[in-house]
């Protein structure tokens, strides 16, 4: 019961803190782990490209979702006289914010 | 394997993009009356029934484009960049960063649409719906044109 009463606390700061999480991940490629397809091969954290490119898009999405859930589950933790004042509308506001941060992140692609 | 993975992955974008819309169009556009025309009745479907379909086909459809990404990476981009086709690498690397988004507001999204709906939330979900669809929209087209640049038999 308790679980549920914190779960919408859980998805709305999962949310925000996962968008954001990711985009940092991203800009300062903080990739938990790196994944070489060529040569069908993982590593522990940011490694350079052998034998073919390096994908960091795993480990962006393993770091954001750790620190996400870990921040959720905080969030979810607290007493619900501070979290019941929780904007639910910043589980799509921050994500939007995001999208439009990585479209000025690349916009190199567009303007060449 | 790559190639029924691609399309095992493309009908799930096309389930994915037919459901989130219908439920865009009915929270956002909703039929006033009863619907006589093929709009009308696209509009007027019961929106709550669409969210878990919804979250099931985003992530299978994720899961399985990440797996065919490891070969978009090897083979694909690379030529995208040797043809100068800056545009639509920009588009796909968008639709990666905007679907991993996506998937962070899925928790959410599912909450506000759980049955009885709240209406203190409307808006919420409304706007959780609208940028779900826009992520399916754009994923969609994005796949779609690199598709047809550097698909099936090529």
């Amino acid at each position: 019961m308790i679980a549920l009463r914190s779960f919408p606390v859980f998805a709305v700061v999962f949310a925000a803190t996962f968008a954001v999480a990711y985009f940092v991940s991203v800009d300062r490629n903080y990739a938990l782990f790196t994944y070489h397809p060529a040569i069908y091969e993982w590593g522990l954290g940011v490694q350079k490209a052998k034998d073919g490119p390096a994908m960091y898009w795993f480990g962006w999405l393993a770091t954001s979702g750790i620190v996400a859930t870990v921040a959720g589950a905080v969030a979810a933790w607290l007493p619900g006289s501070i979290t019941r004042r929780l904007w639910s509308g910043w589980s799509w506001a921050v994500p939007v914010a995001v999208m439009v941060a990585f479209c000025y992140l690349l916009r190199g692609y567009f303007l060449r | 394997m790559f190639t029924v993975l691609l399309i095992v992955h493309g009908l799930l974008a096309v389930a994915l993009l037919g459901a989130i819309t219908h439920q865009a169009l009915s929270v956002w556009v909703p039929a006033r009356k009863p619907a006589g025309s093929f709009i009308g009745r696209f509009r007027s479907v019961p929106a709550t029934s669409y969210a878990n379909a919804i979250v099931v086909l985003y992530l299978c459809t994720a899961a399985l484009g990440a797996v065919i990404y490891t070969e978009y990476r090897v083979s694909i981009r690379v030529v995208l960049e040797q043809l100068d086709l800056w545009k639509a690498n920009g588009a796909f690397e968008l639709k990666e960063h905007f679907v991993t988004v996506g998937m962070g507001v899925l928790p959410a999204y599912w909450y506000f649409w759980r049955a009885p709906l709240s209406g203190e939330h409307a808006r919420t979900r409304a706007a959780l719906t609208g940028l779900l669809a826009f992520v399916v929209w754009w994923n969609f087209l994005a796949g779609h044109i690199v598709n047809n640049i550097r698909g099936f038999g090529s």
